[in-house]
């Protein structure tokens, strides 16, 4: 993304913005969703991706910004892969999910917040995720994975792993 | 099926969330879904329908245990300006986990609920703020959404009546606070997700400033029943000013966690023990916090107080969500506040000197304390902390923080004392 | 109104008032940080907490509406613990480095701390530290102090109107940033260290220069503008350190310009003592040789005098006497902005006060950048459209307002008739006409679609008519006026009381000028012409600079080539350089004086700071030279000068004396009998000429203050603009090119920008292009 220094959205983007802001008494509303497709198209939300979206939207670089750096789900640095976000919040917590988010991060080498070397897992704690019933629970890019242990991540990271190895990743 | 007499009601959101294929409309209309809808958009005016709920005793269900009924007749009619209906679906509340169930298994039931809820007030545009995390269930609700619209259940004439609504889905971004009706409306409103202070409350000037009800989800489910069966009906069950069937979230040490929709007034003991499998150790839990992180915790003594607002608030409590999170002998007190001390630090919108200064400071000194360095003068600056918090702050949100550390210290002063110095040189 | 108590006491307010308002007005003492009362509620300090009686939890105070019978207290053993709760909290990052801090005696932290804190803080964790930021010329940072009441925020969303500083992330990582390319973007930014209650966003220019408790204030009035805002001058010794607004004002805001340009009086420019040329250049002499050296150059020679229209009343007065006792055959000139020097049908000067045209029904700009020029006045304008109340624009350019229009368009000068002939048209069609109107329409047959923007603002019951420079600079401006003069009395916006006209005009004390001077005035340009042409011996300059402002640059620089110069003023500048003598005179800022603002308000400038040097005031000044050549001097005292400008203004009488109020508003001329139908003339060139003002660089004294050169650099636009089709259809590309214009060809670069009206060429800068500005007419030529 760093080198890229226009970034624009398609053609069948802006139509899907378009449409999206009718549905709101203003276009502004819109911000949060036009986000979240802004990031699945570019993999994160560096600068430029914001002026895009304010442009678009026509807002104030200002208004995006706030809104980026207030919720968590918007990133504005690359990040692995995969990202393992793992809830510790009290549910998991007394259900074992320090202990998983020990095991992950050694598994990996990394430190909580960090990306592997190789680029492919970013390893995060998150706040409850909403689903304690099936705690622990990791979300793995949006998909929440529930009852989760040690042996379950070591088989998802090693079957990553495997296609990278496999020339598949 | 859920049945007309009250006293056999097994479930009200729950009824048809485990039969198979339920989220899809041609099953769901098979199972009865929307089928009360045009007797009511055909036979009932507003006014009626405002009487049955408020009739109905119902209270919401997003935490605060507010009237619905009542909250509905505040709206001002006739003010020139557009009537919103949102619906919360952040369902942040650490503990809370229902709203995910009913959208995912059951989404024609919210659907219908905001269609009738809709219909009373006078709404053209009707919105779902979901939480961001919930994407699966955003789609399963986009889904839903689409297949009503087909169906002439949304949009322009709803089945061939006067009557036009437009639902729109909005996810959110990852914002605990956006929970809070008004930070909702300023997120839904393209912002950060700061809370407005009130008065002007919501339902005079709301989204947009214009007059808005904001709903839990698990409350607007609750309608479609209440209006076929009547307010009447609804107040029979559970027990007087705290009416109906509640959904309980219940994680944490017990045998069987899960959502269990039970009548009001089920005591505390009942719900573990014979809906839950019990504990995972003990007889007796040591701590239950009865209705999500934010609300103050019970201890044993008050193992058989009935989950209704009246009683936990008389235990010192409060109902909240329905989030029953309970801690056996094993869990670690004061790792359990350090992690909600963590939590609001966290999640605090920060605009509010006591709340964005006093969660980050309520944190760093439970560190302290549960890595055992913390001193004797520590409590007295977490009482301090914590209690010049909560109810200074424009909304809710530093009361909850406050809440498991009073808790803490106010039943377990001597579990803090022994850790204090443990490990200091 | 609501009735209710206040620590027991009775009171009455009316209803929807904060609890804190009604505090505020009944001397009840209520601790705040974020309540701002020009700025909307924002609630999150949480000092501001009171008791209600039978309420749970104490109220914040800024954000609770009062109650009919509410019983409100605002200090209990409770609420001092609260807030010495919030000051903790408020400290927990503080960096607690008062004495190296500028806000250190001027801080609500500070202040707050002592009063309600505790002794000690108990916060034995890491501090937050935040990154300062570059926020332009004016306004420095240390954010680490920020106590994010966001203050700062709303004031650029609500007042600049640029939206700029926002506010990141949450929790208590949040912090204030300002988006900004070089510099804010307001003309207003200054003001941001002001409401800032603590240190973090500080005065630039004065960063580590005084510390509150050293400096003396006094009350005058800023002379930068027609607003003519109330400010305090903060002294050291006789240095000015700073300029702010007057707290008890009219306005609680003034522009940079107003605020910066102190750093001209005490620049190299200024003229502190009487100079001479000799063969070696000006060389200092005393005061009676200047004199004798102007008598010299001025005894029974023709002379021209232009003077700034922004002296005090006094001293505009004390140039008539000079001009009746010495010089009766002078011409005068003062305007350096106009070309038409027919009577107006209506003169430079406001009937309405701003509050009147922030309440009208419509506001309609004509030709004007109100931002640069009227800065307050615009930001009352933005915070009338932020309550959606329509404001409409038709002129030259899109000149950035920060706010909505409800109604605009770009046209070039030579439209404006077709523009006020479509409108014309329209009321006549509605049956609003009034005598003349058929006479003004006569020969005209063009009509402009802009004109419908303008017929459908003055068919409203009450309609603010703001007619700016491009149309008093215009070459038939007495026509187009009269034009718009015959609508507004058409459409009922000409009657007392409701009288909508306003002419915004070039600088203060336009009642003055037209009693004063209004006979004798001739066209500044046409003067210059005439020293230029030989009908002119000499020279007089009193702190005007013909060279460095207004249109006729070019010739002021061939009239001086011409004839020798008396300058007498405060700032030197460029003219200096063609000086044969230089009189020094003090500064608004050292001397007691008068001003009408262009609301015809009356402003006092007292207690003067002493003087830098040998500099007198200019009617002392004024009155040597009558003395020296040889006539009776006819007054000797201030008070023997203000019965004279009562002679000119008689409703002034007794102002000195009993004071006077602020609604109370001196009348400008208005309904003169003119009656002068739309010149009829082909243009010859195919481009208009639209000379920009900058607010940075306009006047001696803001030329002469370094502070505001930094941001009239980082402000400037290219020298010459125009629409990108303009450049397009003549074949031409952005860079060099030549310009033909009456006097001749000019190579200048030329940019483009799409909100300059097409056809148009606009001079954004002076110094380097702007010797066009006297030009009307211009073609693009040739071949790069
Ligand atoms: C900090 C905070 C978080 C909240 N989170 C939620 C939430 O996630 N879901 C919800 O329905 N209500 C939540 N609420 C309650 C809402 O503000 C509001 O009372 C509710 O949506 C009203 O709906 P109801 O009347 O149907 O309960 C929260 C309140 C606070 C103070
Ligand atoms: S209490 Fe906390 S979360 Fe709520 S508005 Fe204030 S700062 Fe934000
Ligand atoms: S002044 Fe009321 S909260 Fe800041």
């Amino acid at each position: 993304m760093s080198e890229v220094e226009h970034v624009h959205f398609t053609e069948q983007r802006l139509a899907e913005i378009g449409a999206l802001a009718k549905k709101y008494p203003a276009a502004r509303s819109a911000l949060l969703p036009v986000l979240h497709m802004a990031q699945e198209d570019f993999g994160y939300l560096p600068m430029q991706v914001q002026q895009l979206v304010a442009d678009t939207l026509n807002l104030r670089l200002m208004v995006v910004r706030e809104v980026v750096t207030f919720y968590t789900m918007f990133r504005e640095h690359e990040a692995g892969k995969y990202r393992l976000e793992v809830c510790t919040n009290v549910g998991c917590m007394l259900n074992g999910a320090d202990d998983l988010v020990q095991h992950i991060t050694k598994t990996l080498g990394v430190d909580i917040g960090e990306t592997t070397a190789d680029g492919m897992f970013t390893v995060t704690e998150v706040e409850c995720a909403g689903a304690c019933s099936g705690a622990p629970v990791v979300q793995i890019n949006n998909e929440y994975h529930e009852k989760v242990d040690a042996a379950y991540m070591d088989a998802f990271i090693t079957k990553v792993n495997a296609d990278i190895d496999g020339g598949q990743a | 099926m859920i049945s007309s007499d009250p006293k056999q009601v097994k479930a009200i959101c729950f009824d048809r969330i485990h039969l198979v294929g339920q989220a899809g409309l041609k099953v769901a209309r098979k199972n009865g879904a929307y089928k009360f809808l045009p007797t009511l958009l055909k036979d009932f005016d507003s006014e009626q329908i405002v009487d049955e709920v408020k009739k109905s005793g119902l209270r919401g269900r997003g935490g605060a245990g507010f009237p619905t009924g009542l909250k509905w007749s505040f709206v001002p009619r006739n003010t020139g300006k557009p009537t919103y209906l949102l619906c919360n679906a952040d369902e942040g509340e650490p503990g809370t986990f229902k709203d995910r169930d009913i959208m995912r298994y059951d989404p024609h039931l919210l659907i219908e609920g905001m269609l009738m809820a809709g219909f009373a007030l006078g709404v053209k545009d009707a919105y779902i703020y979901i939480r961001g995390e919930f994407l699966a269930e955003a789609n399963i609700l986009d889904a839903a959404i689409e297949d009503a619209y087909a169906a002439n259940l949304l949009g322009e004439n709803i089945l061939g009546t006067e009557f036009s609504m437009n639902l729109t889905l909005h996810r959110g971004a990852g914002a605990y606070i956006c929970g809070e009706e008004t930070a909702l409306i300023e997120s839904l409103e393209g912002r950060p997700g700061r809370p407005r202070f009130k008065p002007p409350f919501p339902a005079v000037e709301g989204f947009y400033r214009c007059p808005t009800v904001v709903n839990n989800v698990e409350t607007l489910a609750t309608i479609p029943a209440i209006l076929e069966f009547g307010g009447d009906w609804h107040a029979a069950i559970g027990v007087p000013n705290n009416t109906g069937m509640k959904i309980f979230c219940v994680s944490g040490d017990v045998n069987k966690p899960g959502n269990y929709e039970v009548p009001m007034g089920t005591s505390l003991k009942v719900l573990i023990e014979e809906y839950c499998g019990g504990l995972k150790h003990g007889t007796v839990p040591k701590v239950v916090i009865p209705g999500g992180s934010s609300t103050p915790w019970l201890t044993a003594e008050h193992y058989d107080t009935p989950l209704t607002y009246d009683a936990l608030m008389k235990a010192g409590s409060m109902l909240g969500a329905g989030a029953v999170i309970v801690m056996d002998e094993t869990a670690d007190l004061i790792a359990v506040t350090r992690r909600l001390a963590h939590f609001y630090a966290h999640e605090s919108c920060g605009q509010c000197t006591p709340c964005r200064e006093g969660t980050g400071w309520l944190e760093r000194i439970m560190n302290r304390v549960e890595a055992g360095t913390g001193c004797e003068k520590d409590i007295k600056v977490l009482s301090d902390a914590a209690e010049h918090m909560a109810g200074r702050t424009i909304c809710a949100l530093a009361d909850g923080a406050a809440a498991p550390i009073l808790s803490l210290l106010k039943h377990f002063p001597e579990v803090v004392q022994e850790r204090l110095m443990e490990n200091a040189e | 109104m609501t009735t209710l108590y206040i620590n027991d006491e009775e009171v009455t307010v009316s209803a929807g008032t904060s609890i804190l308002e009604a505090c505020r007005e009944h001397g009840a003492d209520v601790p705040y940080f974020c309540y701002h009362p020009e700025l909307s509620v924002a609630a999150n300090c949480r000092m501001c907490l009171v008791e209600v009686e039978g309420w749970n939890k104490p109220a914040a105070s800024c954000c609770t509406p009062v109650g009919e019978g509410m019983k409100v207290t605002t200090q209990s053993e409770s609420l001092s613990k609260d807030r010495e709760m919030m000051m903790e909290y408020l400290l927990i990052h503080h960096p607690l480095d008062c004495p190296v801090c500028d806000q250190g005696g001027a801080c609500k932290l500070q202040d707050y701390t002592m009063e309600h804190g505790a002794k000690h803080g108990r916060y034995s964790e890491v501090k937050r530290a935040v990154l300062d930021q570059d926020l332009g010329p004016f306004v420095s940072t240390c954010m680490t102090r920020c106590i994010h009441c966001t203050r700062c925020v709303r004031f650029a969303d609500e007042i600049a109107g640029t939206g700029d500083m926002g506010v990141l992330s949450r929790s208590d990582h949040m912090r204030i940033e300002g988006i900004v390319e070089d510099a804010l973007e307001s003309e207003l930014s200054g003001n941001l260290a002001d409401i800032c209650p603590v240190g973090a966003l500080l005065d630039k220019p004065s960063h580590d220069v005084s510390r509150p408790w050293e400096v003396t204030r006094h009350k005058s009035t800023c002379t930068q503008c027609p607003q003519g805002c109330d400010i305090v001058i903060e002294s050291r010794g006789d240095e000015v350190i700073r300029i702010k607004p007057d707290v008890d004002g009219a306005e609680p805001w003034i522009c940079d310009r107003g605020r910066y340009v102190h750093a001209a009086f005490r620049s190299k420019q200024r003229i502190l003592t009487p100079m001479v040329r000799e063969e070696s250049g000006l060389v200092e002499v005393s005061w009676d040789e200047s004199i004798q050296a102007a008598i010299d150059i001025l005894k029974d020679k023709r002379v021209g005098i232009i003077f700034s229209p922004d002296w005090s009343l006094e001293s505009l007065a004390s140039i008539r006497l000079l001009h009746d006792s010495v010089f009766e055959d002078a011409k005068v000139a003062f305007d350096l902005h106009r070309r038409d020097m027919r009577a107006f049908a209506f003169e430079e000067g406001f009937s309405m006060s701003s509050l009147q045209i922030a309440a009208a029904d419509q506001v309609v700009i004509l030709g004007c950048d109100l931002r640069q020029r009227l800065p307050i006045l615009m930001q009352g304008l933005r915070k009338r459209s932020n309550e959606g109340k329509p404001v409409t624009r038709i002129g030259a350019m899109n000149y950035r307002t920060n706010s909505e229009l409800s109604a605009d368009a770009l046209i070039r000068p030579r439209e404006w008739v077709a523009v006020i002939a479509r409108a014309m048209q329209q009321l006549k069609d509605f049956g609003k006409t009034a005598a003349g109107m058929d006479a003004w329409l006569e020969n005209v047959e063009v009509r402009h679609e802009a004109g419908k923007l303008l017929a459908d603002a003055l068919l409203a019951d009450s309609c603010a008519l703001l007619v700016g420079e491009e149309i008093r600079s215009h070459s038939d401006a007495a026509a187009l006026i009269h034009g718009l003069d015959l609508m507004m009395r058409a459409a009922g916006h000409a009657e007392a009381e409701a009288d909508g006209r306003n002419l915004v005009p070039e600088g203060m004390n336009a009642q003055l000028l037209s009693a004063a001077f209004g006979d004798i005035r001739v066209s500044a340009g046409d003067l210059l012409d005439a020293a230029s042409d030989g009908e002119l011996d000499a020279l007089i300059l009193i702190g005007s600079d013909p060279m460095g402002d207004g249109l006729f640059s070019m010739q002021a620089k061939r009239a001086m080539e011409k004839v020798p110069l008396v300058q007498i003023g405060a700032i030197a500048g460029q003219t200096s350089e063609f000086a044969s003598v230089m009189l020094p005179v003090a500064a608004y800022s050292e001397v007691e004086g008068t001003f009408i603002n262009m609301e015809g308000r009356i402003r006092l400038a007292e207690h003067p700071l002493r003087s830098l040097g040998e500099e007198r005031p200019l009617w002392k000044v004024m009155m040597r030279l009558v003395q020296a050549f040889g006539k009776d001097v006819p007054v000797v005292n201030l008070a023997e000068l203000r019965l004279r400008v009562e002679a000119f203004i008689p409703e002034m009488k007794g102002v000195w004396d009993d004071g006077v109020s602020d609604d109370w508003c001196l009348p400008v001329v208005r309904n003169r009998d003119v009656s002068c139908a739309p010149n009829a003339i082909e243009p010859a060139m195919d481009l208009d000429m639209v000379s920009r003002y900058s607010m940075y660089r306009e006047g001696m004294w803001a030329r002469a203050s370094s502070f505001l050169a930094d941001a009239g650099d980082i402000h400037a636009l290219d020298d010459l603009l125009v629409h990108p089709n303009t450049l397009k259809d003549a074949g031409l590309n952005v860079g060099e090119c030549k310009i033909r214009v009456a006097s001749g060809d000019y190579t200048y670069h030329v940019g483009t920008r799409e909100d300059v009206a097409q056809g148009v060429l606009f001079i954004s800068k002076r110094g380097v292009a702007g010797d066009l500005s006297c030009e009307i007419m211009a073609s693009l030529e040739g071949d790069q």
